[in-house]
């Protein structure tokens, strides 16, 4: 039996969780290289975008938001995974966190580094970004700020500062170790990004009061920002976007695919870096029970958006209704119903099958029905709009496809160099001196 | 001068403290150095912290610097929409809210940089022990004439001078 990592010895832990930063392996290599081909092919797409202007899509009138902004809305849903399962833990001082919260904080911030690319993306003229940025300029111009595509700028750029300094802070112990045990060329750069610390008492005490004043903020920062992405879509007058719930009903999205996401992590973490001491069944157990939680809560809401739609059996809202249900997006949609609820229910719900394996399983539905989720949001209400005549179906080509390829490679090369050069499990948490009451 | 004294127990750490503040030395010129966070009950090494409320401080100049400078840009350049109120705050509520909260993290952050000393010029002639793992070093600031007494109290305690 392996015994609980708090009972293995300091050396012991640090040896462990230092190991996968030294050496590259050939497989590692191999991996990488992958990676980076199916990232650069995605690059080549978009700069073939660039050149020839968005016509190279399919997007076409009347559905002008296609792939672009599913991943957009996916990708800033993932990157709830971190934050908000690492705040509220920490919050709650859930000692099963501890090999838990660093993977998921690092999910947060390559997760919203990809995501807030995908407005960019989706710009076409990409190199006009900047006139979203307030700043005086010669067209005396001002952005509009009622308009919840800048909410969505500020609210991104506040949670990508927040989770990184959420990320950075509990990270600098860990250096300060590193720049003592690595005789390498990193230890320079260690030393520099772990500030000088010297781990006095008053150091401690300064960042467990930071870290817990980041936890409640970034908790409101995370809710918000995914409130503003569904304000996107329910500020529109638009048939089945137009809804009340929809902030909740996005939130509550985000956390399910953020807890898939993180499991899936883990269990590559696990079986990659033999990590098995340390990401144990127990806390998979855990998230599998978050995650079956979060599938029923998912369940409810979509039911909810749903039956209000039918029962009041609007006529717009209806033909996107059954373009969704019954028509030409109906297999997309009822296979998203299986992927995020029918299997993790069966694979969660049931004890004797929750291991580690189908959790993995489990998660992975989850991620493809989440992502299936925002697209049967974003596209059959714009292929169905208020004028029937205007109605089309929408098809990504093969530009869009692979720069959505090429973010999934992004955000797995992130991963890889990440725990390569920092410890994907905070050192220092494991072996506290116990607290002792006043 | 500055004495180490290198302990394993948390428990002879907390002695060596007592007696060096029954002794007369302030917290102040105590601190502790370990590989991981060490906390005592309250009353035997208190340290103020100002860090929440130079988070709510940098929240409020976040939100009404963001408030004021969209009541400026609105009214600088008017976009007239149906007759609605050039200046809503419901309508741009949720960006003063984000700058609000983007004011406490900095502040937040700013803050710890400050308070841990990271940001600060450091005293070099303050010595910074070299802690093995699962120790805690104890340094202590005095004269000349109360270092026998501190190096007593440390040896009391348990712990071994440096």
């Amino acid at each position: 039996m392996v015994p609980a990592p708090e009972l293995l010895p300091y050396e012991k832990i640090r040896e462990d969780l230092f190991r996968p930063l030294s050496g590259v392996s050939r497989s590692y290599l191999v991996a990488t290289f992958c990676l980076f081909v199916i990232g650069a092919t995605g690059f080549v797409a978009w700069s073939y975008q660039l050149r020839r202007g968005m016509g190279v899509t399919g997007l076409q009138r009347p559905v002008y938001w296609g792939i672009y902004i599913v991943d957009f809305v996916f990708w800033i849903g993932i990157s709830h995974a971190g934050t908000l399962i690492s705040a509220i833990l920490r919050l709650t001082d859930a000692a099963w966190r501890k090999p838990v919260t660093r993977a998921a904080e690092a999910i947060t911030v390559f997760a919203l580094m990809i995501g807030g690319m995908f407005p960019i993306i989706h710009l076409g003229r990409a190199w006009l970004f900047f006139w979203l940025i307030p700043y005086p300029n010669p067209r005396l111009l001002w952005p509009n700020f009622r308009s919840p595509l800048l909410w969505d700028l500020t609210a991104i750029v506040t949670y990508l500062t927040g989770s990184a300094i959420y990320l950075y802070l509990p990270l600098i112990p860990d250096m300060a170790q590193l720049a003592e045990h690595n005789p390498t060329w990193r230890r320079g750069v260690y030393r520099a990004l772990s500030l000088g610390w010297t781990g006095s008492d008053r150091q401690w005490l300064a960042l467990e009061h930071a870290m817990k004043l980041m936890s409640c903020l970034i908790l409101a920062v995370a809710v918000s920002v995914h409130t503003v992405v569904a304000w996107d879509f329910a500020m529109a007058i638009a048939p089945m976007w137009h809804s009340t719930i929809f902030g909740p009903y996005f939130v509550t999205g985000a956390i399910f695919s953020g807890i898939a996401a993180l499991i899936a992590v883990m269990a590559a973490l696990r079986k990659i870096l033999h990590l098995e001491a340390y990401l144990t069944p127990h806390h998979f157990n855990n998230l599998a029970k978050l995650l079956l939680l979060m599938s029923l809560l998912w369940l409810y809401f979509t039911f909810a958006e749903n039956l209000t739609v039918w029962y009041g059996n609007e006529p717009k809202e209806m033909a996107v209704f059954t373009a969704r249900t019954r028509a030409h997006y109906a297999p997309y949609f009822w296979i998203m119903v299986v992927l995020n609820f029918v299997i993790p229910f069966v694979l969660l719900g049931i004890r004797r099958l929750r291991t580690i394996r189908n959790s993995t399983i489990a998660a992975a539905c989850v991620l493809a029905g989440m992502w299936l989720e925002r697209f049967i949001i974003v596209v059959p209400t714009l292929a169905n709009p208020r004028l029937p005549a205007a109605a089309r179906f929408y098809a990504p080509t093969w530009v869009e496809i692979a720069i959505t390829a090429a973010t999934f490679a992004a955000m797995a090369m992130l991963y890889m160099i990440f725990s390569k050069l920092f410890p994907i499990i905070a050192v220092w948490e494991f072996k506290p001196h116990p607290p002792e009451e006043d | 001068m500055y004495l180490i004294g290198e302990f394993h127990e948390k428990e002879a750490v907390r002695a060596a403290i007592r007696t060096l503040r029954e002794g007369g030395i302030p917290p102040t010129d105590i601190d502790l150095f370990s590989e991981e966070p060490v906390e005592f009950p309250r009353r035997v090494l208190d340290r103020s912290s100002r860090m929440s409320l130079a988070s709510v401080l940098g929240a409020i100049a976040f939100g009404a610097l963001a408030t004021a400078f969209i009541y400026w840009t609105q009214h600088n350049y008017q976009l007239n929409t149906g007759g609605m109120p050039t200046f809503s705050f419901w309508a741009t509520g949720v960006i003063t809210f984000e700058m609000t909260m983007l004011g406490a993290i900095v502040a937040t952050f700013a803050w710890f940089l400050w308070e841990s000393g990271l940001a600060r010029k450091r005293d070099h002639t303050a010595p910074v022990p070299e802690v093995d793992p699962g120790a805690i070093c104890l340094r202590v600031r005095c004269s000349e004439e109360d270092a026998p007494q501190a190096i007593a109290a440390i040896r009391r305690a348990g712990g071994e001078t440096r």
